[in-house]
């Protein structure tokens, strides 16, 4: 009887607990991401300990600096150092994965403890800025001789405005380019891409590209800024109004612009949906299983460090639609933030300041940590890796930029787009009514908002 | 009634608390107080960061019962328990009862079917993922099939109840070894000598001496299954066509309070699981008086 009530208590205790664990423990577990996934315990434990000592005039102290991709890491701590020489502040760089980087701002938004500065992105950047966690630098922007937002890509200064005042200072800029298998379009006597090459080059390329070994092309549902999003902008649609009120998904030309990649699919020179959802575009392209992918300069690394892709492959721009002043590259941008509330804002404002002057910012595109968000600076990021002619990337900058669609939440419309594509790529559903159906869900998503 | 209390016991009932209450305090930090505030959650329309929520009554919870995405997980996850469950026990049992045999490398054995166990979910994800890859995967090749193992709506999620059978093998064989230890060895040698064979044994000594320890595995089993997640983050993404026929309640909770910042709502999902949970064990509690056999 003794054995029977512990095992009765034994098992409502299990019950009790897990069913916490249900709802506190599920974030963590989720920690592996499709980022970078970096080791989140890189900064020397010993700088927590260091407190800022001055508030005021003179900067000293030590600033955390957080981001969360290990590849651009040493080059960034280079140019901090420069700026510590300078200042005579220490600062170091912490890298926390994609996933727990988020997890980690919200928990240190909500308590109070943000680090000094860091990263924002597009994903959440009105909301940091709406609940006034991100240092307004409006003024001190004003008074700096080294900053001035003119200088910048416009899409990314915007993107960290909120009712007028400056949140982040812009720190890079991404395009988005075609990258190809030199070695499949020998085999199958193509020649490489160019910046003469239409969408309909592009298509017709992919069919005789094709054959029982590979695929011309890839695109999953989920490659918008990667794929549709820019032929939606290039044939003359749009995804969302610039009020962010309605969805432009049901534009004849943006429906057009999906049917492209959806007629490639059904005439066989893409891989179906269960292929694409099994093994992403870029890891076929990096298998020599597809000739063409089409991916953002932030993969560069990826395609660097892989033996084959380094060897086989190569990048151009992006084709266009009638005229060469229609190619368009997708863009986003990263900024550098400060916390409201920071110890030491002066030293941190000091940072940015220095991250984001034209010397840095030449610098960063040096160092081939990314392409620079000040204009003009970018030049010699081309000579950052020998195995590839980055000059694909490089140019689509002088493309039409167009920022990379977003609203106050943007996840919400552009998980059930993906999901409702589906459709569209299986052929369960004619393009037309799916893009229909999004554009009237998203619409209802904006008015949510 | 009233005994006077001598001041050694009262020392111990000092003692004692002070004993436990390291992992009291652990206990109401990390489990009863995030329970008590996710209930909470649920009845409230979440503002950013822990501000400006506003108070909704049961609104959350309408939607939930309206909401078919809600009513598909369920069905997912428990699709997902009703394979897992059943097949991780029994085969666990049945290795267990070999294991607990005289055999050459046993310790081997028991080491190799623990070690899923100890590898991350993760890894354990991206090995599979590769296996079950209908063009490239190891386990189309070998058999020269081409099945959709994990993008086939209608497959998938068996798919993966396979790898949690797999992962959960382990813990439930050692807990099984443990029990079988305290099966006394005569009861075997008494049936041996009235003919039974290994399996009316193992039917008629074994099941229902560890019937204990089964229903704990059992019990705990089951509201494991019943919050799969892990797994499921790993294999299935937003372009796989199976994703709404293999998404589980706590990965819908995840997604709406993660990724769409939706936390009131997301609470809702997971107080709706908890209530599942409370259910299904509760049966499991009056059952247990139909077969559970304590000495």
């Amino acid at each position: 009887m003794k054995k029977k009530a512990l095992a009765m208590l034994l098992s409502v205790a299990t019950v009790l607990s897990m069913a916490g664990c249900g709802a506190s423990g599920a974030a963590p577990a989720a920690d592996t991401g499709s980022e970078a996934a970096a080791p989140a315990a890189e900064a020397p434990a010993a700088e927590e300990e260091a407190e800022p000592t001055s508030i005021g005039s003179s900067v000293e102290g030590e600033l955390t600096v957080t981001i969360w991709d290990e590849g651009q890491r040493p080059g960034l701590q280079q140019i901090v150092d420069e700026w510590s020489a300078q200042s005579g502040v220490k600062a170091t760089i912490q890298v926390v994965d994609w996933n727990n980087y988020w997890t980690l701002l919200e928990a240190g938004a909500t308590g109070g403890e943000l680090p000094d500065v860091f990263w924002m992105h597009s994903n959440v950047a009105q909301k940091y800025m709406e609940n006034d966690l991100l240092l307004d630098l409006t003024d001190r922007i004003a008074a700096s001789d080294k900053i001035d937002m003119a200088n910048y890509y416009d899409g990314i200064v915007k993107l960290y405005q909120s009712n007028g005042k400056q949140y982040a200072v812009p720190k890079d800029i991404d395009t988005i380019a075609l990258w190809y298998n030199k070695t499949i379009f020998d085999e199958m006597g193509v020649a490489y891409p160019d910046d003469t090459w239409t969408w309909q080059d592009f298509a017709d390329a992919a069919k005789k590209l094709t054959n029982d070994d590979h695929w011309g092309y890839a695109i999953a549902p989920g490659n918008n800024q990667e794929g549709y999003y820019n032929t939606i902008y290039s044939m003359g649609g749009y995804v969302i109004s610039d009020d962010k009120k309605k969805s432009g998904m049901d534009d004849p030309k943006s429906i057009e612009a999906v049917k492209l990649f959806t007629d490639m699919i059904a005439d066989g020179s893409c891989p179906d949906l269960a292929t694409v959802s099994e093994t992403a575009p870029n890891e076929l392209l990096c298998a020599g299983k597809v000739a063409m992918s089409i991916n953002g300069s932030w993969m560069l690394a990826g395609y660097r460090d892989n033996e084959y892709a380094a060897a086989n492959c190569d990048v151009a721009v992006l084709p266009y639609t009638k005229d060469p002043s229609d190619r368009v590259s997708i863009y986003n941008g990263l900024g550098w933030a400060a916390a409201a509330n920071g110890k030491n804002i002066d030293a941190a404002w000091s940072l940015i300041e220095y991250l984001g002057s034209k010397e840095a910012q030449i610098k960063q595109a040096e160092l081939g940590v990314t392409m620079s968000a000040y204009m003009g600076t970018s030049d010699s990021w081309v000579n950052s890796v020998d195995c590839f002619d980055l000059n694909g990337h490089m140019k689509m900058l002088d493309s039409k930029l167009v920022f990379r669609p977003y609203s106050r939440n943007t996840t919400v419309w552009e998980d059930m787009m993906i999901e409702k594509l589906q459709d569209a790529w299986t052929g369960a559903k004619p393009v037309e009514d799916v893009c229909k159906e999004i554009a009237e869900e998203m619409n209802k998503d904006l008015a949510e908002e | 009634m009233k005994k006077k209390t001598s001041t050694r016991q009262k020392s111990e009932f000092l003692w004692g608390w002070i004993f436990i209450l390291p992992t009291m305090i652990g206990l109401a930090v990390l489990n009863f107080y995030p329970m008590i505030a996710t209930v909470k959650q649920s009845f409230y329309k979440t503002g950013d960061f822990g501000k400006g929520n506003i108070y909704v009554g049961l609104e959350n919870y309408n939607r939930v019962f309206g909401d078919t995405e809600v009513w598909q997980s369920l069905l997912n996850t428990v699709k997902y328990a009703v394979i897992e469950v059943p097949f991780s026990i029994i085969f666990a049992l049945l290795l267990a009862v070999l294991l607990n045999k005289k055999l050459k490398g046993r310790d081997t054995f028991r080491t190799i079917f623990f070690l899923p166990m100890v590898v991350a979910p993760a890894a354990i994800a991206m090995v599979w993922k590769w296996l079950y890859n209908s063009n490239f995967g190891l386990i189309n090749n070998v058999f020269h099939v081409n099945v959709k193992w994990i993008s086939d709506p209608n497959l998938a999620i068996f798919s993966i109840a396979i790898i949690g059978i797999w992962s959960a093998l382990g813990y439930n064989l050692v807990l099984f070894l443990a029990g079988l230890q305290e099966v006394p060895r005569d009861y075997y040698e008494a049936a041996s000598l009235d003919g039974a064979n290994g399996w009316a044994q193992l039917m008629h000594i074994t099941v229902p001496l560890i019937s204990p320890t089964i229903f704990f595995v059992l019990v705990t089993r089951v509201i494991g299954a019943m919050q799969v997640f892990d797994l499921i983050y790993m294999m299935i993404d937003l372009n796989n066509p199976a994703w709404k026929k293999t998404e589980s309640l706590v990965f819908l909770f995840y997604k709406y309070s993660f990724d769409q910042s939706k936390k009131g709502y997301g609470a809702t999902v997971v107080v709706v699981l908890l209530v599942v949970i409370m259910i299904l064990t509760v049966i499991q509690l009056i059952g247990q008086k139909k077969w559970v056999h304590y000495e």
